[in-house]
């Protein structure tokens, strides 16, 4: 973990406090089930990283507890060197949060400016205008995941890659200095996944945020991010994209039809749900 | 009379304000639920009464703490977000409640077992003063929230969890909704009678939301649509011998039916426009390919 930043920046990486530390954390879902056990793991900050696993391996219950939406059952887990339990006022008034777009009600006739303007004023104090600046800010995101077409559409009849870029948009219109995204690549085409990965890559390079992304496929984002945190009810793997991309690590994670194909100079995970293996 | 009008414009408030939300979330079933928790507060108050245990509590605060406590209740259901578990708690405090007021009968007094039951039958006709101006107060409270907090009360509906996670405190605005709404709802149902808030309540707002495309622009189309339904059913009820708030009632059912309808034909032209515009340059690209290919087919 103790990888030298060869980028000259040393001196900031050791003075800036780890972007996530997990210390023997355990998690409970509401129905009592554990989420997680034995977390312990450490990201610095700035990074674009990746928490993968399947479904249910808790990387959502991970990101809701370091947001202070769920209490651990035991250990800690801070963020940017802020406690999720005691100081989740300190943690949440520089996150941008995007849940999983299946927790977006639909029901509200909401415009798509609302919901990026919603990323924005979310940040003041009511009654929440939206200034000139607001309007600015939310059209240029919304031209970043190439929306901008859409200024005065019912978000609920958007398609549910759309409706995953507007929620980006969202993200990238606020302010602070980290984004969490949950999902943001689920009921997408190879074509929005690409845009996303790469809009969520320069901005980050771009300026001084760090990035957390939940996913479940780490094939479309390997190129893009940092660390990639393997999760599966408890760290399986941690490190750079391609130390973690590892057979045996893929099959832990996802079963033994997992395997590693390089193409191009890229390593890529191949499972039967890939549909590639089926022709051989 | 000018009471009965200023009451509907009263009552049409409340349904802009909080039948808009109530619907928003999910919760259309709300409005009964609450008037008929109400009942059974408005039992413990008489029961409380005139058993001598608490002699200063007016049904109507029963019937207003039993308002509260089902929003509350429906709000902690709800904390996850969740319109179902929300709808399951109101059924329940319902039953609840009505369970009570059926147990609290046998020892009340019979002579007064029917105050229980005109907690429900008001009549837009007959508001006195004092019903005027408790209605005039609330309203006016939910108005103000309504104003200033609309902006929370539309993220809270739309996405709780993102909320609480950007540093709102999305709880606080959850139960503030909830609760300022049910005790609307509840002296609404006391002034008007449960017939007319569950129509005014329930229907325009979910025929806006059928056919309006903006948060405002549904809250304005319920105002207009429960006030103007109201004002027929009093005009209504000079002429012919009605109760206005039946006519008022059917009216506003009539507006759901009505932009169901509005939807649908709305629908059915987008797609035929669609149709209509799509095809024809297909056609003569199709045309001008088949044109462009054929001398090349000739010459092979």
């Amino acid at each position: 973990m103790d990888v030298p930043s060869v980028r000259g920046n040393e001196v900031m990486v050791l003075r800036s406090p780890p972007l996530l530390s997990a210390e023997n954390l355990a998690v409970r879902y509401p129905n009592g089930e554990i989420a997680l056990r034995n977390v312990t793991f450490d990201i610095d900050a700035p990074s674009f990283m990746a928490i993968i696993g399947p479904n249910g391996s808790g990387k959502s219950t991970l990101v809701r507890t370091a947001l202070g939406l769920i209490k651990p059952t035991y250990g800690r887990l801070s963020v940017m060197g802020y406690d999720s339990v005691k100081e989740h006022g300190k943690i949440r008034k520089m996150v941008r949060y995007v849940p999983q777009s299946e927790h977006i009600g639909l029901t509200v006739p909401m415009k798509v400016k609302d919901i990026v303007l919603m990323g924005r004023l979310l940040k003041k104090m009511p009654p929440r205008f939206a200034t000139n600046r607001d309007r600015e800010r939310a059209h240029e995101a919304l031209k970043q995941v190439d929306m901008d077409g859409l200024w005065n559409r019912p978000f609920p009849e958007l398609s549910g890659g759309q409706r995953q870029r507007v929620l980006v948009a969202r993200a990238l219109a606020s302010e602070g200095s980290l984004l969490i995204l949950d999902e943001p690549l689920a009921g997408t085409d190879v074509a929005s996944q690409d845009l996303i990965v790469e809009v969520l890559g320069t901005y980050h390079r771009e300026n001084d945020v760090s990035i957390i992304m939940v996913t479940h496929d780490l094939n479309p984002i390997h190129r893009y991010v940092k660390d990639v945190l393997l999760l599966k009810n408890t760290v399986v793997g941690i490190g750079e994209p391609c130390s973690v991309m590892d057979s045996e690590l893929m099959k832990k994670v996802y079963g033994p039809t997992a395997y590693i194909v390089e193409y191009a100079g890229h390593k890529y995970c191949m499972t039967r749900d890939s549909g590639v293996d089926r022709h051989n | 009379m000018q009471r009965a009008l200023l009451g509907a414009v009263l009552v049409a408030i409340v349904a802009a304000a909080s039948g808009t939300f109530m619907v928003f979330r999910g919760l259309s079933f709300m409005a009964s639920g609450v008037a008929h928790a109400a009942l059974g507060g408005t039992a413990l108050g008489l029961f409380l009464q005139d058993t001598g245990l608490v002699p200063w509590f007016d049904p109507i605060l029963g019937a207003l703490l039993f308002s509260v406590l089902v929003a509350v209740f429906t709000g902690y259901a709800g904390e996850s977000g969740i319109a179902q578990k929300m709808e399951v708690a109101v059924g329940v405090s319902f039953a609840l409640s009505m369970s009570l007021a059926v147990f609290l009968m046998y020892y009340i007094p019979p002579y007064r077992v029917p105050q229980i039951w005109g907690y429900l039958i008001g009549d837009i006709l007959l508001l006195n003063d004092m019903d005027i101006i408790l209605l005039g107060a609330t309203t006016a409270l939910l108005a103000a929230i309504t104003l200033m907090f609309n902006k929370e009360f539309v993220y809270v509906s739309v996405d709780m969890e993102g909320s609480e996670a950007h540093g709102m405190n999305a709880k606080l605005y959850h139960y503030m909704l909830l609760i300022v709404s049910a005790l609307a709802i509840a002296l609404a149902t006391k002034a008007v009678g449960a017939i007319l808030v569950y129509a005014v309540l329930v229907a325009p707002a979910a025929a806006s939301n059928e056919i309006m495309k903006s948060v405002r622009g549904v809250i304005l189309a319920v105002f207009l649509i429960a006030v103007g339904s109201e004002f027929f059913g009093i005009a209504v009820s000079f002429v012919v011998h009605v109760s206005p708030s039946a006519v008022a009632g059917i009216l506003a059912g009539l507006s759901y039916l009505v932009a169901l309808q509005i939807k649908r034909i709305r629908e059915r032209v987008d797609v035929d426009l669609s149709l209509l515009a799509s095809p024809q340059p297909n056609a003569e690209t199709v045309l001008e390919e088949s044109v462009e290919h054929s001398p090349a087919h000739h010459s092979h």
